[in-house]
This record gives structure tokens, C-alpha cells and sequence, in this order.
């Protein structure tokens, strides 16, 4: 069975591609969701990594195969700035080491049918030394990031630990604008429809280099100097600056960034609140420099993507503002099957947030000094993922290559034990057209940006025991944050994430479909949902809660709790219009929140159509406009379970990743494996109307 | 010591777990191949660290587990070993806030661009042992308090004797007739600049005849050929090496090499030395208990006398290292401080 899927899908990932950049029609590449739109063609945003310069070049060859063979329309790679910059100025892409010829790479790639995903850097990580960045430039000190106490900020990363760049150093732009100017001698004649290449990203994980704590950096000069023009933007005189602050500035020069935490009373928070969301500005203006700059070298007119790293709850970058400034944003997936309820939060917010929900870096296997991963962690994040709406994937890394373990395929292209999965998963989700379906939610749990500010700078670990470590390392990114209250009646850094996970356990238990939605997404994210659920606390952000208001005027209903805001983010009094539907509710214990759930879903019809017992298992339905189409049953549990589903109607189940069919008229009674997730192709049952009254039938399996 | 360019390769993610469940108790394996979840811990089994935050007034800012998270009743810091108990952790550290924004700070100050990794790692743990020092870093039980931290010249010297410049360590397990794991560390201009695994090991040697007591020759030879001369190589099977790490009774190291379960090849004098003190431990218990065991001292005669010859050589590795590597192995598989 599996090696029929094998051949069909090296067949069908090579053939249609190679007529595409053959004889295709000419046009732009467009983004379509999770589907890349080339001219009048689609392709699914489905890729694998090969890094063309850790491998011998007559290997490429073989090891592009192997990639293709696994279901995969696209090679993705990046291309180290390092590795290419011989001496400053001076770069090879070939003529001097043949493992740098990118140009030779993607044309090899392009023959043998596949396009391109290029990530340029100029940081890449990818396990480099330096990340991929010249030692040279790491140790100019105008392209540092500069501590409290202007010292360098030193990321302890092995085999060397090194001082990280500035987000808004112009000498790291520089340098960085001239290594996009040799790489794009290379990209800008290869993209599509001259070439191969259809999608960049741009930087990488940008976020301060995983030394991130609020007060970390960057008080780089220039850093500080966005900042106070950022202030002046935001409040639009020194004066209203000085009010928010509750000081008095002379000049804009005595505006000084926070450098620790020491408020101890709401007077004293917005200073602190604004330095917080300084730093997502500064990641989202780098990202918007650098976009600026890679337009300037002539790599432009294919989607620019961003991808965003584990402990996104805790980390200094808000993923709206992010996908202002590039066409996809998505995150990377490394994680053990025991975070499970991380993976399914961080989809659901990609989903809600953004629509399309992407892994620019799907974990298959890990970098050696990364929490350990075997592969049944991998497939079974794959899968969860997937589960909660993940539609676009780059398996990372489909090669192997140095500094990693656990790749799809062996350095030479050859089918590792576990490539199997990965390819039978692949054709399943071709055969189901997975990009294409939809996962039904009617209930948002929105996320006020500000609260996750104010946990951010009450966090009392520093920056390399950051909020987003501790949520990478499997904890909350609130685990470590101060708990006093601050002047309110709970403290808020903690209690906002408490009562969403309350809020999502709840829905969970009743099976009702959600996602998380930010407070700054699109407004027509949240018009989306039927029901936004939302904690609020003495303070919110105006933005936040006029997105609310206009959400319930036009048809959302809003719940919102415990308290109904008085002050803005700058904790000034203003007043806060109640939304035309919706009410005030406590959730503040579990029982509260079962309760109110459960309200919710007998006024709001709230309940799914498919339903699984005993808890803690899930199911997660699909559907595309000829209704329910993939169905994932999952057990996160770590002990193995009889389940039952109950069915909206006679069903047939096709395991989409075996062949095991079920059917039954109203349940179907299955086992699950500890911390399975299985994924089924839902039919209708072909004698529905006859076979209503027909008994369930046991799992033939 | 480690080489900025240091290589890694050669494992898929069953060989690299299987090769950190060795030293590592989270991650279990269900047989000799196979990898599989974590245990339930025992409910009494102490488990993790206890991190809590104080403010200059020793009031708690914040407290989290390792295993657990937030934990929002830890009232006071004053009494660690209460609270190690109360909370049934294996450690408890006590920071004052800002202690870890100092420690950053100087670090920035005293790493030099040309330090290596390991003497940024020692810079680092100078840093953490003055904080310590001045009560701002509290950590109970403190076993490493009297020990002081190795330079890195200290540091070379040791690993001079353990792996020497221009040769490779060998390590390879096995499940049946293939490899369970494996690694080839190679030292190269004084720092470790490669670690290969299973895959890369199986390409040099070509394929295996499958009894590893024969195998083990023709990958000495293979490395030797592709990488470096071998100076030290340990061969077993999966099980029974795992055996030997969980087993804490004096002897049976020397025992399994005694019976070639364990096979050590080449073997420098620091593993001699340890496998002769491991043999004189067993000799001693028993004869203490029981007398003199004939079976024991017959498997470890030849291995005595051979160290024995070497005595003159091994004390100053002995001095240099300042530990027992097989001990030290045992300590980590239970996890002992």
C-alpha cells in the first residue's frame, strides 16, 4: 500500500510541476491560503529542507529525488551568508567551492521538477556557527545589541557562544543589504516564472536571537532613539509621553528605556508596557527594513514569508503587526508528544489570528543540543497540528545533513525507517486536498496583546530564562512571572492566561470547535467567529476593545470578564462602551467556566457534530462545501483508550493512513494507541437512509 | 575543545535517543531497540528543581517547578530543605531577583572573542559561583560547593588523556546483529571536531557480518581508515550496558570485560586503571563478607596485573581526571549528584 503511494506521488509531484515551468502560463505567484496560485496552476504549500551546501554536489542529484519521492512539490533551503561571504565584499557561489553554486542547485532543482523555497538570512540559524551570520560582523560593535549597561548580548548557543545583532542597527542593514545584493544575482533571475523559485522568507525567528527577556536588550543608540520616536507616534507630544509615564521630560533626549521591572502600582506600568510593545515594533521594522531591502536587490514579485519560533506566548513579537509586513506568517513545530495541548494553542492561534495556519519549520528530528525528539513525537506533532488546521507544512528537514538527527531521508537521499509515515501522511493529504478544507469554529478566545505585554515585563527570570524559554522548554510563558497584583484586583500578567485555559478546557470537554484569536488581527477575523470570549481586567488597550465593539456590532456575540475596563493601556480613565451584544461573565474557576460554557452552548446550539468519550480524547472534523471530508480522532493521552465516537448519521471512516474502514449508524467504538492521532476520510454512508437503524460495529481493526 | 566547526552527523532520531537514554532516566527505552514514553514517575521519587524568586527583602516574587510549573504557595524561602521535602524536588535555587541580568552582564565583560566554548562555559560558572558566594544564588543541597572550577587549561589537560589530538573514541552498542547506537568522536588540532553516528559508522565499515564480537575489529579498522586511529573503543551489547550503568555493584565492570560481554579496544590506561579499581572494590567487599571469591578474582587476575605493570603510568591520570569515569557513568544513568 505504501509503496504504491511511493511511486504515485513522485509521479504526481514531479509531472504536473514540470510542465508548469515548462510550458506554464507567465504570470505572478500568488498566495491563496495554503495554496500557491502559479499562474492558472495551484500548488499546495507543501515543502521539505536540503541544505545544498552541507551536501557533496554530485549527491543533489539523488538527494532531490528522494525529496520529490516523498509527496513534496517544493525544496526548500537556506542560503547562509556565511557560507558564501569568502571575505568582506567578496562572495562565491561556486566558482571557487562547488558546494556553493545555490544558482547549480536550484537549476537542478527546477530540471527535476520541483520549485523553490529560499531563505536568505541574513540570519538563518540552521545550526551554523554564528547562525549563519560573518564573525566579522557579529564583532562590530555597530551591529551589536547592546545590554542595560551597553554590554554586548552574548546568546550562549554551542559550539561558541556569540554577541547577537541589533534589530535596528543601520550598520548590520548595511552589511546585511550587501549580502542581498550578491545573493540576489543568484534568486533574481530564478524566480518564478523565469525560474523555480516561488517563495523567500525573510530573516529568521527574528525576535532578539532567543535573548529575549523585556529588559535583555536592545538598548542599542539607535534602538533607543526608534523608541522615543515610537512613543511620539504613539502619544504625539513629549508632553502626553510624560503624562502616560508619570514623569516629567525636559527634552525627548530624557526619555530612557526601563531597564527592569519596578513598578509597583498601575501608575508606574505604562512606561514598562510601552518598552514591551517597543520591541515588537522594532522586530516588525527590521522586518520591514529588510523586506525594503531585498526589493532593492531585485528579489521581489514572489510571497515573503516569516517564521516565528517555539515560545511564541512569551516572545517580543506580535504575529499581526508580523503579517503586515509579510505575506505568510507561521511557526515552527518542535515539540514531544507530551505538548500536546502547546501544539493544538499555537495552531488554533495561528488559525484564528491569521486564517492560514503554517509551519515554515516542521520538526522532523532536531538539532543535537535540542530537547530530545524521536520520531514518534514528530509524526504525532505532524499530526495533532494538522488536526487543529495546520495547512501548509515544510518538513524540516527532509535531508539530512550535519548538526541534525532524525531527517525523513539519509544524506544521500535514501529512505531512512521512519520516511514511510512522512510519505504515506503526504499522500493522504493530497488525496484529501487538505489545503483546501476547513475546520468549522464558531468560538474565538481572543488575546489581548497587552496582557501578554504585561507578562512579558513582570516575568523574573531575565532573558535567556526567558517567558518564550520557559514555554519552549514546555512550561507557560506566565510560569515565571512576578505575583503580585500590581494595584488590581489579581494579578492580571497571570490571570489572563489562566482564565483563556480555563475557557479552552471547558470548550474541549464539550467538544466545541475554537480558535484564539488576537485582539489586533483583522477585524474580519474576529467577525468571523459567532462567540469571542475574552478576559479583561481593570486596563485594556482601546484598540483591543473598539475591535471587540465593532466585532459585536457586526453580529459577534462578546463575553467578556471578570471586569469591564476603566483604564486604557497607559492606565488613563476613559470610558469603555459595552458592545451592543454580549455581557460580563466571571470565569475565574473551573467550575465557573464549565458553567458558563455550557450556557453558552445551549443558547448558541454550540454542539459538534461528531463527539468522542472518554475524555481527554478529541476529535477534530473538517469540512470543505460538500461537508465533512477529514476527520482526526486523537488520544493525547500517555495509556491507550477504547473510544467511541458518536456520528451525526450512517458514516464510513477510511483510515487515510492505512486501510481500515469503518462504519457505523451512530457510533463507532475504536482503540487508540497512547498519544495516537488518527486521520480518517469521512463518506456518507452509500445505504444512509436504510442503514440509520443498523447496529455499530467494532473497529474491524 | 570544541571546534567551531565541529561535525555532526551519521544519526537518525532512534540512534540519537537511544544514545541520550543512556546518561538521560526521562527518556526510557522499552527494550534494547526501541524508544518509548516516559515512565510515570514514582509519586515519592524526589523529581526536577525548585526555582523561587526573591526580592533584596527575601519576599517571593515567584516560584516555579521544573515538573509542575507555577506553584503559587511557596510563602517563604527561608528554609530550602523544607521546602525540598515540601515540594518533593531533587534541588531547590533560590535567586535574588536581577541575579540572572548580573550574571549576563559580566559575562558579556569577561568572554573574549577568541575563548572557546568550554572556557565560556567556565568564565560562566566562575560568574554563578561568585553570585553564589555572595548569598545571591542559594542552592541546597550544595554539592558542588567545595569544588573549585578547572581552568581551562585544567580542562585540556584532562581531555588530552582522555582522546589525544589526531585520534578517535569509539562507542557502539548493539541490538542483535545491528548497531543500537554509535558514536565516533574524533579530536583534531586539540578540539573535538566530530561526532559521527551509526550512519556514518555503517558507510566507512560497509555492511556488518552481525556478531559484534568480530564486527568491533572491522570497525576499529574502519575508523582508523576514514576518520582517525582509534585510541579508545568500547563495544557491547544495548542490554548489556545498560545493565552495567544500572547496576551499582563493584566488579561487574570488570566482570563484563573479564567475560568479554564488555569489550574495550584499544584500551588506554585511565579505562585500565578504572577497571582495576572497579575489580579491587569487588575483591575487597567480598572478601569482607564471604572471603575470598575464586570465580572474581580468576576473570579479573589478568586484567590486575596487566594495570598493575602500568601503575607508575596511570597515577598521574588518575590525578589529572580526579574521578572514576565508570562511577561517573553509573552516577549519572541514577542521576546521583
Amino acid at each position: 500500500m505504501a509503496s504504491r503511494h511511493v511511486d504515485r506521488g513522485c509521479r504526481d509531484a514531479l509531472k504536473p510541476l514540470r510542465c508548469a515551468l515548462v510550458t506554464g502560463p507567465l504570470g505572478t505567484v500568488r498566495l491563496e491560503g495554503a495554496v500557491l496560485r502559479l499562474g492558472s496552476r495551484r500548488v499546495p504549500l507543501r515543502s521539505g529542507a536540503l541544505h545544498y551546501w552541507r551536501l557533496d554536489p554530485d549527491r543533489w542529484s539523488d538527494a532531490l529525488r528522494g525529496l520529490a519521492s516523498l509527496g513534496l512539490p517544493i525544496v526548500e533551503t537556506y542560503a547562509p551568508w556565511s557560507v558564501h561571504e569568502i571575505e568582506r565584499g567578496r562572495f562565491d557561489f561556486g566558482r571557487l567551492d562547488r558546494r556553493r553554486d545555490l544558482g547549480r542547485f536550484l537549476d537542478l532543482a527546477a530540471e527535476l521538477g520541483l520549485l523553490a523555497f529560499v531563505r536568505p538570512g541574513p540570519h538563518v540559524n540552521a545550526e551554523l556557527t554564528w547562525f549563519g551570520l560573518p564573525e566579522r560582523v557579529l564583532h562590530d560593535a555597530a551591529c551589536q545589541a547592546r545590554s542595560p549597561r551597553q554590554n554586548p548580548v552574548l546568546l550562549p548557543w554551542p559550539p561558541r557562544m556569540f554577541p547577537v545583532p541589533s534589530h535596528a542597527s543601520s550598520a548590520f542593514l548595511r552589511e546585511a543589504g550587501a549580502w542581498y545584493d550578491a545573493v540576489a544575482t543568484v534568486l533574481a533571475p530564478r524566480l518564478y516564472p523565469a525560474g523555480n523559485v516561488v517563495l523567500v522568507q525573510v530573516d529568521n525567528e527574528a525576535a532578539f536571537y532567543f535573548r529575549n527577556g523585556a529588559y535583555d536588550q536592545d538598548y542599542h543608540p539607535e534602538a533607543v532613539a526608534l523608541y522615543r520616536q515610537f512613543l511620539l507616534e504613539r502619544y504625539g507630544s513629549l508632553e502626553q509621553i510624560g503624562a502616560a509615564h508619570r514623569r516629567r521630560y525636559a527634552s525627548l533626549d530624557d526619555v530612557v528605556p526601563p531597564s527592569r521591572f519596578d513598578a509597583t502600582g498601575p501608575d508606574a506600568l505604562a512606561e514598562h508596557l510601552d518598552w514591551a510593545a517597543f520591541a515588537e515594533h522594532l522586530v516588525a521594522t527590521s522586518l520591514d527594513r529588510l523586506c525594503a531591502r531585498l526589493d532593492r536587490a531585485g528579489v521581489r514579485g514572489v510571497p515573503r514569508v516569516h517564521n516565528v519560533a517555539l515560545g511564541d506566548g512569551g516572545l517580543p513579537i506580535h504575529v499581526p503587526t508580523l503579517a503586515r509586513h509579510v505575506d505568510l506568517v507561521g511557526f515552527d513545530y518542535y515539540h514531544t508528544a507530551r505538548e500536546y495541548r502547546t501544539v493544538k494553542r499555537r495552531t488554533l492561534y495561528l488559525c484564528g489570528t491569521l486564517g492560514t495556519a503554517y509551519a515554515p519549520e516542521l520538526g522532523v528530528g532536531a538539532p543535537p543540543w535540542f530537547t530530545p525528539l524521536t520520531h514518534d513525537d514528530s509524526f504525532f506533532t505532524a499530526l495533532v497540528a494538522c488536526a487543529f488546521g495546520l495547512r501548509g507544512l515544510n518538513l524540516y528537514m527532509a535531508v539530512d545533513r550535519d548538526r541534525w538527527y532524525g531527517a525523513a531521508l539519509d544524506a544521500y537521499g535514501g529512505a531512512r525507517r521512519d520516511s514511510a509515515s512522512w510519505r504515506s501522511l503526504l499522500a493522504a493529504l493530497d488525496a484529501l486536498r487538505f489545503e483546501r478544507l476547513e475546520r468549522p469554529a464558531e468560538v474565538g478566545l481572543v488575546v489581548p496583546p497587552e496582557y501578554r505585554r504585561l507578562s512579558r515585563v513582570t516575568h523574573t527570570l531575565g532573558g535567556v530564562l526567558s517567558a518564550a524559554a520557559l514555554e519552549a522548554l514546555g512550561g507557560t510563558p506566565v510560569d515565571g512571572c512576578r505575583r503580585q497584583t500590581l494595584g488590581f484586583a489579581q494579578p492580571i500578567q497571570i490571570a489572563w492566561w489562566e482564565r483563556l485555559e480555563r475557557l479552552a478546557e471547558a470548550l474541549t470537554r464539550l467538544g466545541i470547535p475554537y480558535v484564539y484569536v488576537d485582539a489586533g488581527a483583522s477585524p474580519a477575523q474576529l467577525r468571523k467567529r459567532r462567540l469571542l470570549l475574552v478576559p479583561s481586567y481593570e486596563f485594556m488597550a482601546p484598540a483591543s476593545w473598539d475591535a471587540l465593539v465593532e466585532a459585536a456590532s457586526a453580529g459577534s456575540t462578546v463575553v467578556w470578564g471578570p471586569h469591564t475596563p476603566h483604564l486604557d493601556d497607559a492606565m488613563r480613565r476613559r470610558p469603555f462602551p459595552v458592545p451592543e451584544r454580549g455581557w460580563c461573565a466571571p470565569a475565574e474557576t473551573d467550575a465557573q467556566a464549565g458553567a458558563l460554557v455550557e450556557e453558552l452552548a445551549r443558547r448558541f446550539e454550540l454542539g459538534p457534530p461528531f463527539g468522542i468519550e472518554p475524555a481527554p480524547c478529541e476529535c477534530s472534523l473538517h469540512t470543505d462545501e460538500r461537508g465533512p471530508r477529514a476527520l482526526f480522532v486523537l488520544n493525547p493521552s500517555p495509556r491507550p483508550v477504547c473510544a467511541t465516537l458518536r456520528l451525526p448519521g450512517p458514516t464510513v471512516l477510511h483510515d487515510a493512513l492505512g486501510d481500515v474502514r469503518l462504519e457505523g449508524s451512530d457510533r463507532i467504538e475504536l482503540s487508540l494507541s497512547a498519544r495516537e492521532c488518527r486521520l480518517f476520510r469521512v463518506e456518507r454512508h452509500p445505504n444512509a437512509a436504510q442503514s440509520r437503524q443498523a447496529p455499530s460495529r467494532r473497529a474491524a481493526a | 575543545m570544541i571546534a567551531d566547526d565541529i561535525r555532526i552527523d551519521g544519526f537518525d532520531a532512534r540512534s540519537w535517543t537511544n544514545l541520550l537514554s543512556l546518561f538521560s532516566p526521562r527518556l526510557q527505552v522499552t527494550d534494547a531497540g526501541e524508544a518509548g514514553p516516559e515512565p510515570p514517575q514514582p509519586a515519592r521519587e524526589a523529581s526536577g528543581t525548585l526555582v523561587v524568586v526573591v526580592d533584596a527583602q527575601g519576599r517571593v516574587l515567584a516560584a516555579l517547578g521544573s515538573r509542575r510549573g507555577r506553584i503559587d504557595d511557596v510563602e517563604s524561602a527561608d528554609d530550602l530543605a523544607a521546602l525540598r521535602e515540601r515540594y518533593g524536588v531533587r534541588r531547590v535555587v533560590v535567586l535574588r531577583e536581577g541575579v540572572l541580568e548580573e550574571i549576563v552582564e559580566r559575562l558579556a565583560l569577561r568572554v573574549r572573542r577568541d575563548d572557546d566554548y568550554v572556557a565560556q562555559w567556565l568564565a560562566l560558572a566562575r560568574i554563578v559561583r561568585e553570585m553564589t558566594d555572595a548569598g545571591l544564588v542559594r542552592v541546597h543541597p550544595r554539592r558542588w560547593a567545595g569544588l573549585p572550577i578547572p581552568t581551562a587549561a585544567t580542562v585540556r589537560r584532562a581531555v588530552d588523556v582522555v582522546l589525544p589530538d589526531e585520534r578517535a573514541a569509539v562507542f557502539t552498542l548493539w541490538d542483535g546483529p545491528q548497531p543500537w547506537t554509535a558514536v565516533v568522536i574524533r579530536r583534531r588540532r586539540g578540539c573535538i571536531d566530530r561526532l559521527a553516528g551509526p550512519e556514518s559508522l555503517l558507510r566507512w565499515t560497509g555492511p556488518l557480518g552481525g556478531d559484534w564480537r568480530r564486527d568491533h575489529r572491522v570497525i576499529e579498522e574502519a575508523v582508523t581508515r576514514s576518520c582517525a586511529p582509534v585510541h579508545v573503543g568500547l563495544y557491547a551489547e544495548a542490554h548489556t550496558f545498560r545493565r552495567l550503568l544500572a547496576r551499582p555493584t563493584a566488579g561487574h565492570w570488570a566482570l563484563a570485560v573479564a567475560t568479554r560481554d564488555l569489550i574495550v579496544h584499544p584500551m588506554p590506561p585511565y579505562v585500565s586503571v578504572a577497571l582495576a579499581a572497579d575489580a579491587a572494590r569487588a575483591a575487597t567487599t567480598r572478601a569482607r563478607r564471604w572471603g575470598p571469591t575464586a570465580g572474581l578474582f580468576d576473570a579479573a587476575g589478568t586484567l590486575l596485573s596487566a594495570v598493575r605493570a602500568r601503575l607508575p603510568e596511570v597515577a598521574s591520570i588518575t590525578e589529572i581526571l580526579g574521578f572514576d569515569p565508570l562511577r561517573a557513568l553509573e552516577a549519572l544513568q541514577r542521576r546521583e549528584p
